[in-house]
């Protein structure tokens, strides 16, 4: 939920409580007010009533004038009628209509005997006055809620555009690219305070990320030289001629470890590019002639282990960097060669839902929990321990995941789209 | 073929030097940038070996000079960096071909060969050894007035030995060439042996010399002694 909605909610609420409160009590001031203004009313008359009893030993004509009516009841004997006031109905003999009205019943003694005094009223001016006053309340109510609405959108999102304006910049926000965030204007400290605070922040970003670029480019550079001087030192020594065999065999051995070497350093400094984010350019990339493509450059190895490979294919495109994708699938398909048996086989499932990858081997699980590990390997593999870590690195770049799973004899490597 | 080799490591300069001296062929060395620019300024070049990351100044600029002096040097960059962001910058400022370290010497020379093959024969892409005779627009191999019918990977192994001949070149450099870095074959040298055996036995029943000799175990040389 949005602070300015979270905001108005308390907001509106609490306006709302206090309005309903403040009309209540109004409702019960202003009703106490009339009705004792009324009561008053009734009172004076009765002083007159009994008054004019007094001085006349009788009563006056009942009346019925001025909304108000007076009548005269005798009262029975053993009976003593309690001096009261009530709310009743007065019937408006000139607009032939009952009204609201109040009456006083109280008691009167005249010339021996007792009377019932009802002098009535109506209260139908008091009961609009109290109408218009219900009605105001109202009013001034929705013009309230209206107003803080018109606030709310208004001037609040007016006051917020910078601070989502910053938003939008932040989502975009990218340490490779070179788009510059600007602050946009604003009055408000507390966003002028956030600005800053991005700024800065997004190019410090920035600038670890340009040396930790320079690192691995540098890393690389440093250690890779060196690897060339010395495959370019065997290749020339492997010129000067009249070696012999066993001279040979140890320069075979030596090349086979520089290679090993460079293909360790340059593993490892892909993983530290993919795990640093470094790798961009993605586009969308068509799995199943890619899958076909490495299938099919595996052919030699495929054919002198007689791995038969069996593919289900289905057309899929995922958004990806072309070259991780190679490397991810090349992995997977070498790894299910390198860890095959004589006359195995290789299921190779893509559809739109995953890929599925398996191949027989061992009869015994791998280690589920450490199969992507770095440098997890089996005694007898003579890779670097590093393939499955970087294709699963690969895979969680992309937000895929990366499964193992054993399965009556055999392997299987999935990936869901 | 002439070639100028920008590097500033001074033992790979002196080992590719060395390598691609040889009758008929001229390796000039640059060490740093200066001297370099100095070197494109004045002379022509079949090729430019070319090192990015170069005392006093990067080597893109160089590309960039050579681009802009309109010279038709084919140049192919060498580089530690692998990163494709450097592979294609430097192919779209007109670089031939990219190479990152470390690599073997015979390939360096065969795509250096490549390179001033596009660069010099007009269309008219013919390679001469001996007897044999390959185009490579058509991708025709002959022995004298015969045909030989190579396979893909058959056909890149000659050109390769015929661009180092007289070399001895590893089976690892072979394997690299023929199935990319990407495949790890190292312990399967049985592969290259097979390719091998093949294209010697279609190349001798048309009637050509044995010119593949292997060598101390270690790789293969193409030689006519």
């Amino acid at each position: 939920m949005k602070l300015a909605q979270q905001y108005n909610r308390a907001n509106i609420f609490t306006s709302l409580m206090i309005l309903l409160l403040s009309g209540g009590v109004y409702y019960f001031a202003i009703h106490y007010i009339l009705t004792s203004k009324l009561d008053n009313d009734l009172n004076i008359e009765e002083q007159e009533i009994i008054g004019y009893a007094k001085r006349y030993n009788k009563l006056p004509f009942p009346g019925d004038f001025k909304n108000q009516k007076i009548t005269y009841q005798l009262q029975k004997k053993g009976t003593a009628e309690e001096r009261h006031y009530t709310s009743t109905r007065y019937f408006n003999n000139d607009q032939k209509h009952t009204e609201p009205g109040r009456s006083l019943i109280t008691g009167v003694h005249v010339a021996g005997k007792d009377y019932i005094v009802n002098i009535s009223k109506s209260s139908l001016e008091s009961e609009d006055l109290f109408r218009l006053i219900f009605m105001i309340t109202l009013g001034v109510l929705i013009l309230l809620l209206l107003s803080l609405l018109l606030i709310n959108r208004f001037v609040l999102s007016h006051l917020w555009s910078s601070f989502y304006e910053m938003l939008k910049q932040l989502k975009m926000f990218n340490v490779a690219d070179n788009l510059e965030l600007s602050a946009p204007p604003t009055q408000i400290d507390e966003f002028q305070e956030l600005n800053q605070a991005v700024l800065a922040m997004a190019k410090r970003a920035r600038q670890d990320y340009t040396e930790l670029k320079n690192f691995t480019d540098n890393a690389s550079h440093e250690m890779m030289t060196p690897l060339a001087v010395i495959n370019s030192k065997l290749d020339t020594l492997i010129q000067t001629g009249a070696l012999s065999d066993r001279q040979g065999e140890l320069i075979a051995d030596v090349y086979l470890a520089v290679s090993r070497i460079s293909r360790l350093n340059q593993s490892l400094l892909l993983m530290a590019k993919i795990e640093n984010n470094l790798i961009k350019d993605e586009e969308n990339v068509e799995l199943s002639e890619l899958i076909s493509q490495k299938i099919n450059q595996f052919s030699e190895l495929l054919q002198s282990n007689s791995i038969f490979v069996e593919q289900h294919l289905t057309r899929k495109e995922l958004y990806i960097n072309k070259y991780l994708a190679d490397i991810l699938l090349n992995n997977l398909i070498s790894n299910a060669i390198r860890h095959n048996k004589l006359n195995g086989v290789i299921t190779v499932q893509l559809s739109d839902t995953g890929l599925i990858i398996s191949n027989t081997g061992l009869n015994k699980a791998l280690d589920e929990n450490r199969v992507f590990e770095r440098f997890y390997k089996n005694a007898s593999s003579e890779g670097s321990g590093l393939g499955l870590a970087i294709s699963s690195q690969i895979a969680m770049l992309y937000r895929l995941q990366l499964k193992y799973g054993y399965d009556s004899g055999k392997h299987v490597f999935s990936i869901e789209f | 073929m002439k070639i100028l080799l920008i590097e500033d490591e001074q033992a790979l300069r002196e080992s590719i030097s060395a390598y691609f001296t040889e009758e008929g062929s001229i390796c000039e060395t640059a060490a740093d940038y200066a001297s370099a620019i100095a070197k494109i300024n004045l002379y022509q070049y079949d090729c430019v070996v070319l090192d990015l990351t170069l005392p006093g100044g990067d080597g893109m600029d160089i590309l960039r000079k050579l681009k802009e002096l309109n010279k038709k040097d084919g140049v192919l960059i060498i580089s530690a960096r692998h990163s494709l962001d450097d592979k294609l910058s430097g192919l779209n400022l007109g670089a031939d071909d990219y190479l990152v370290k470390p690599f073997h010497l015979s390939e360096l020379k065969a795509r250096v060969a490549a390179i001033i093959r596009r660069k010099s024969f007009n269309g008219n892409n013919l390679i001469l050894f001996h007897e044999i005779s390959i185009d490579g627009l058509a991708m025709s191999t002959t022995v004298g007035q015969n045909a030989v019918n190579l396979t893909r990977k058959e056909y890149d192994l000659l050109i390769y030995f015929i661009a180092n001949q007289n070399k001895v070149i590893t089976k690892g450099a072979l394997a690299e060439h023929i199935w990319g870095d990407e495949i790890d074959l190292s312990d399967h040298f049985d592969f290259i042996y097979t390719h091998i055996k093949n294209l010697r036995k279609k190349l001798m029943e048309a009637g050509c010399h044995d010119y593949i000799k292997s060598m101390y175990g270690v790789g293969y040389k193409f030689c006519a002694q």
